[in-house]
């Protein structure tokens, strides 16, 4: 019982050190987010009409950025409704 | 009577939660753990990724508990504990908890989308644009509520703001040692904890007196600076600590209350319509819902559930605990509140030299409680007052007040500057439309300062001029007004995609949005007369917003009225 007990105790909080630890990060992410989405954009963004870089570099790199691009559109589908996110990212009550 | 009362309060909601919200999940809801959640189809590491469900319900938990759930309760203490707790509890169960719960499953079905955009899909498009002006003149409203809150807190208790600048300089440092130093995590937290500590036992020793004004003065430029300057300067390790202060304060209430076996010297009920909102009788239906607000239900929290949430929810199953069960946890917090008020806040009040019985109370708690120990203020005093009755009385009521006021006050800034970003962002938005015809007026006005400065401003200057008791009723009715908003698009998504028993949120909603219309009305016709009076520009300004958010609801019922029985595809 006491084992138990301790345990879940153990259990608690480390959870509670990890979303301390997570909460702090969120914020930082959402910055990091806003610049990777301006790396992207720079690379492929000569898909919708903004100068890319020399074309070699581009192509050199397309291939790694099979999961980039898929993540591209989920954002950019998400662009238009940034308001709930920056409320949750934001503490206020 | 303290102890009973929590127990009581642990009890009703355990059961509700087994059994209502079962219901929830099981009849309306109809969670299915066989389709996957936008974090496992969505996955991309960075927003849409899942996480455990304690970790999950934590951050949603500190995402919708802060400072508000405190004020409130205070304040409804004007009725009598006995109508302060039904309403927290009430409310708790049977709206706010459902309304945050529909929220985040909606938008789980919606692909990890706001309830915004749940709303344009299912109601029309322009609900999505009230959603902005909404949330703006909220914004507004909480600087100007949360400024007069921290500005009183400033005044009677002078110890708090020194512990809290000592608090930003441990802030600082501990920035500097997570990301210029780089030293362990683990010894970093340690460092800060040891700092807010220190930080704390400072303040109690260096007071620092000054004005409510200068208070202001320092709070506008305060709140400018620090929403615009990196997050990870200041904001992030502030709130690292906060957090660390939430659990805390919590845990130490808890046990206080389990344990402090006192009695409540606050009466039960002393009259349907005391005196609270601006020196009038102040009906409990339908002015409630203003007076306690957050306390027992959100309109943010379907922004945060449909915001980030959403999109980390490992499975379907996990969304009851952590959408229906965090708001009954900040229904709890609320109910510390009602009970340490109710325990020890007459005594405090009379030990300070307040006229107050529990027969004149009605009359008198309002006035009283803004002349010993305003606002948040009478929730320490009588937290700490609760944590000297007990075993835990070997620390300091001194130090316990001043904890129990930083963590208030950290909540309350956290919120000031956080709503500015916010409101840059929105304001933004909402200037949209002036881009294609006048484009000099709208680079001009959504200048990261210009915008920044424009909400601070209106803001702080209804804080300066302002009454609290007019302040936090209209932080109130916007916040009410918006909760009214998703839990109508909560109960249209229940009816038209899922095609399930409606009633569980379309009674509720139907309910909260004639309470909260009618409470606009009561207010705007009776309370703020006299506060045009008192000062035209602070009246006006917060008339006018009132009637610009009662358009805007009658504009979203009607649309709601109209399209809520239409197909969708």
């Amino acid at each position: 019982m006491l084992t138990k007990l301790w345990t879940y105790l153990k259990d608690f909080i480390s959870g509670m050190d990890y979303v301390h630890r997570e909460k702090a990060a969120g914020i930082t992410q959402w910055e990091e987010k806003e610049l990777e989405n301006i790396f992207i954009l720079l690379l492929t963004g000569s898909f919708s009409g903004i100068p890319a870089p020399p074309a070699f570099v581009a192509a050199e790199l397309l291939p790694l950025l099979s999961r980039e691009i898929k993540i591209f559109n989920q954002r950019a589908e998400n662009s238009f409704d940034t308001l709930a996110e920056m409320t949750g990212l934001l503490d206020i009550d | 009577m303290t102890t009973i009362i929590v127990v009581l309060g642990i009890v009703v909601y355990f059961v509700l939660y087994k059994t209502y919200g079962k219901k929830l999940e099981t009849e309306v809801v109809k969670a299915d753990n066989s389709i996957e959640t936008p974090a496992a189809r969505m996955y991309d590491g960075v927003d849409y990724v899942p996480a455990k469900a304690p970790v999950l319900f934590g951050h949603h938990f500190a995402s919708i508990a802060g400072a508000a759930p405190i004020i409130g309760p205070v304040l409804a203490m004007a009725w009598g504990w006995v109508p302060a707790l039904l309403w927290v509890w009430f409310g708790n169960i049977f709206i706010g908890a459902v309304h945050d719960y529909l929220a985040l499953m909606a938008s789980v079905r919606y692909d990890g989308k706001s309830i915004q955009f749940v709303a344009s899909d299912l109601i029309t498009k322009r609900t999505g644009v009230l959603f902005y002006w909404l949330v703006f003149f909220l914004l507004i409203l909480v600087i100007a509520a949360f400024g007069a809150v921290l500005g009183g807190m400033f005044v009677g208790t002078p110890e708090i703001p020194s512990a809290y600048i000592m608090k930003i300089i441990a802030a600082l440092i501990l920035g500097v040692l997570m990301y210029r130093v780089k030293m362990n995590f683990t010894l970093a937290t340690v460092i800060g904890i040891i700092l807010l500590a220190l930080a704390i036992w400072l303040g109690s020793i260096l007071p620092i007196t000054a004005s409510k004004n200068t208070w202001y003065v320092i709070m506008f430029f305060y709140i400018i600076i620090a929403s615009a300057i990196p997050v990870n300067v200041l904001l992030q390790p502030r709130d690292y600590l906060n957090s660390w202060l939430l659990y805390f304060g919590l845990i130490i209430g808890a046990i206080a209350a389990l344990f402090s076996f006192h009695g409540f010297t606050a009466p039960a009920f002393t009259s349907f319509a005391p005196i609270v909102s601006g020196g009038k009788a102040t009906p409990y239906w339908p002015a409630i819902v203003l007076i306690i607000a957050c306390g027992s239900l959100s309109g943010f929290h379907s922004l945060v559930g449909s915001g980030t949430t959403s999109k980390q929810l490992e499975k379907e199953s996990d969304g009851l605990a952590i959408g229906y069960g965090a708001m009954l946890t900040e229904g709890f917090l609320s109910t510390l509140v009602v009970i340490s008020v109710a325990g020890f806040g007459l005594n405090l009040m009379v030990d300070k030299g307040m006229d107050i019985t529990t027969a004149n109370w009605a009359t008198t708690y309002t006035g009283a409680m803004m002349k010993s120990y305003p606002k948040a203020a009478m929730f320490t005093a009588s937290y700490a007052q609760m944590v000297a009755s007990t075993w835990l009385n070997f620390i300091p009521t001194k130090i316990v007040q001043i904890i129990a006021g930083m963590w208030v006050a950290s909540f309350a800034m956290t919120t000031l500057d956080t709503t500015n970003r916010l409101g840059r962002y929105t304001f933004s938005e909402i200037m949209l439309p002036l881009k294609s015809n006048h484009e000099g007026a709208y680079n001009f006005l959504t200048n990261r300062w210009i915008a920044s400065i424009i909400p601070a401003l209106i803001g702080i200057y209804l804080a300066w001029s302002g009454n609290f008791t007019i302040l936090w009723p209209s932080f109130g009715t916007a916040n009410q007004l918006i909760a009214s908003i998703a839990l109508l698009t909560g109960s249209a998504w229940v009816a038209k995609r899922q095609k399930s028993t409606s009633k569980f949120a379309l009674i509720p909603a139907y309910l909260l949005w004639i309470t909260v219309t009618a409470a606009i009305l009561w207010f705007s016709i009776v309370v703020l007369p006299g506060s045009i009076k008192a000062n035209p520009v602070t009246g006006i300004t917060v008339l006018v917003i009132e009637v610009i958010m009662l358009i805007m609801n009658f504009v979203f019922i009607i649309d709601f009225i109209k399209h809520k029985d239409e197909a969708v595809a």
